[in-house]
């Protein structure tokens, strides 16, 4: 289990380094914010170096490319503390009010997220191996990886198309790394990495949340997600799922961050981008959902600031997507099979199947019946899920909204339409995916479409808390204080009027 | 006066929702913890992917040394899948699955023509017609309703 740690802390360091050199702050949340980046980037990269270290080396000098790059790390350390002084800026400077419920709403959230990683282990403990998709595809890709040595490369040209051999490394690389690390393969590492991608994801929006909005902002986007129970049960899979959440969200919040930050650092879009890239390392999705994500945000700068600022935008994201982009066409035109969505297909029957009403129909009523539902757990594979208002979820939080109302700056606009753009435009690329399935259609919405719609949720938690008005807002402490003070004061002056 | 009577309908207003929303997201958190606890299986529980990778443990020791082998259980190899796809049962297809699971780097064959055949029978003995009718001659019964098997004519 030591060899574990120093995989994670080697993984964790290359990702801090890389954050710190991007974003250099450490108040006000930025310290969670930046071990839980630090974390899930640094485990993204290393599973890029260990792609590429398996092209180039031998089976027992993988890890030495990785090496380098720590050492590198080490160097990029030496230097800054050197050279720079810590930045002490505050991205919050200036909303500075309190809320006097603070204590509370963090109390919620430590006993949330105590009752979450109990309700982690008892599900690790009913299915050490995860759920089907963990022993169908991830556990299963690190193990032909790492058993078959140097004839690793032999299992994606094997037929065994049902693995789904074409789906990306970033998840089935993580563990064999660790494995590398340890010298043998442990059932526990897809646990302990689904446990870290899962609290880093938590700690992500919460430390997000707090940096843009202040602390009672982080503290409810926490809750909301720990709150929905098909997060929790997804974390503890052992399925891509969440690790593909943590890189959409991660890719946001650096936009949103990059909005923020005087001056502009450019090195924020840079990793925007390096996060972007890593979702397509991930799952095949994330393909689609990082062009998206890069494409939306041409066109709603272009709408906000003009195009020149908005090629420039795109100009640095492409420079940190494009390294891990290109990794992952590698492994999809040296490696991987053709995906099993487009595997046998033609335009005749491409063409019949996005004709067909039924299918449209039967397409919106899952989208309807599992955006209402995704939240509340895993469901019955025959009968699904019904609507229960009493569990966290979209109508939760429109109500929420509603209630709350909403304020926020005229940059967090730009990112906030840039968020829902991305998602409807990722809902409907999904739409199209399912229209021309080759698969039986009630079975891949019943089995995906929930999967889906939770890699989307925490991005969604993130600009609703952004978007609505904060606790301090409309209960500042401070008001509350004078409203005492002077409710005493008035007091004897009221008893001696009353005396007169 | 409206405006202090507006900003105190909202203060109302936001009060309802912070309640509602820390309600609803803990109640969702707790009961999941609820739900866990209440299905624990105990500590002698042992998940039917452990269960069955332990009898292919057994197997791997009268494993010829194969990159591939076949795969046989109850029902035909073509029903695995659609009936995982209607719904109807998922206990073969994982079974087939796990096995692979377990026996990997050695890659499983959906198909009774291998030289080298692994027969997994937990939900039934295996029909002899369509054993001889593919030439598979049992090499090794495992007693746990694991069979290895070898097509006769071939080594």
């Amino acid at each position: 289990m030591i060899f574990f740690l120093v995989s994670l802390l080697v993984a964790a360091f290359i990702g801090l380094t890389l954050i710190h050199i991007c974003f250099p702050l450490w108040k006000n949340g930025a310290l969670l914010f930046k071990i839980c980046l630090g974390t899930g980037l640094g485990l993204g990269i290393t599973s890029c170096v260990l792609f590429l270290s398996l092209f180039v080396t031998s089976a027992q000098f993988v890890l030495l490319p990785e090496s380098f790059l720590t050492f590198l790390a080490l160097g990029c350390w030496w230097f800054m503390t050197r050279k720079k002084k810590p930045i002490d800026a505050d991205i919050l400077s200036g909303r500075r009010e309190r809320f006097a419920y603070t204590n509370i709403l963090s109390a919620f959230l430590v006993a949330g997220l105590l009752s979450s990683v109990a309700s982690f282990i008892l599900a690790v403990v009913r299915e050490p191996h995860g759920k089907w998709d963990a022993w169908l595809i991830w556990n299963m890709h690190a193990r032909f990886i790492f058993r078959a040595g140097e004839h690793w490369q032999d299992y994606f040209a094997s037929g065994l198309y049902w693995t789904h051999p074409d789906y990306p490394l970033m998840l089935p690389l993580s563990i064999v790394r660790s494995w590398k690390y340890m010298g043998i393969e442990s059932p526990s590492i897809p646990i302990l990495l689904s446990f870290l991608f899962m609290f880093a994801l938590i700690g992500l929006i919460v430390s997000s949340l707090t940096m843009l909005r202040g602390k009672n902002q982080g503290y409810l986007g926490g809750l909301v997600l720990i709150g929905s129970p098909f997060f929790i049960l997804m974390g503890a899979s052992q399925l891509a799922d969440i690790p593909l959440a943590f890189f959409l969200l991660a890719s946001i919040v650096l936009l949103f961050l990059y909005d923020q930050m005087p001056g502009g650092h450019h090195r924020l879009l840079v990793l925007s981008g390096v996060a972007a890239g890593l979702l397509a390392w991930t799952k095949n999705e994330g393909i689609l959902i990082a062009l998206m994500l890069i494409l939306v945000r041409f066109f709603v700068v272009t709408g906000a600031e003009g195009w020149k600022s908005a090629v420039k935008q795109v100009s640095w994201l492409m420079v940190g997507v494009l390294p891990v982009l290109l990794l992952t066409a590698s492994f999809k035109v040296m490696l991987a099979p053709t995906t099993d969505i487009f595997a046998g297909q033609n335009i005749q029957v491409i063409g019949d199947r996005l004709t067909d009403i039924e299918r449209f129909k039967t397409i919106i009523g899952a989208y309807i019946q599992t955006g209402l539902t995704f939240t509340q757990g895993i469901p019955d594979i025959r009968t699904g899920f019904r609507f229960n208002p009493g569990v966290a979820g979209i109508a939760l939080l429109a109500l929420y909204l509603v209630l709350s109302g909403t304020e926020f700056n005229r940059k967090d606009k730009v990112n906030i339409l840039h968020v829902l753009l991305v998602t409807l435009v990722t809902l409907g690329g999904y739409f199209l995916i399912y229209l021309i399935t080759p698969h039986n259609l009630e079975w891949h919405l019943i089995t995906s479409l929930n999967r889906l719609f939770i890699q989307l949720w925490p991005a969604i938690i993130l600009i609703t808390f952004v978007a609505a008005r904060t606790p301090e807002m409309v209960f500042p402490q401070d008001q509350r204080r004078r409203e005492e003070t002077r409710s005493v004061s008035e007091k004897p002056g009221k008893r001696k009027s009353e005396g007169r | 006066m409206q405006e202090k009577r507006k900003a105190s309908s909202q203060r109302q207003r936001f009060g309802i929702a912070l309640l509602l929303l820390t309600a609803v997201c803990l109640y969702g958190n707790f009961d999941l913890l609820y739900s866990r606890i209440r299905d624990y299986p105990g500590r002698n529980w042992e998940d039917p992917v452990s269960a069955h990778e332990k009898r292919m443990e057994s197997l791997k020791a009268f494993l010829p040394p194969v990159s591939s082998v076949g795969y046989v259980t109850t029902v035909e190899n073509e029903k695995l899948f659609s009936l995982e796809k209607s719904f109807r049962d998922v206990e073969f297809l994982a079974q087939f699955i796990v096995t692979q699971y377990a026996l990997t780097p050695v890659f499983v064959y959906n198909s009774p023509d291998h030289p080298v055949v692994v027969g997994v029978f937990l939900s039934g003995p295996p029909d002899p017609a369509f054993l001889r009718r593919h030439r598979l001659v049992s090499k090794k019964d495992l007693g746990v309703g694991v069979i290895l098997f070898e097509r006769r004519g071939e080594s």
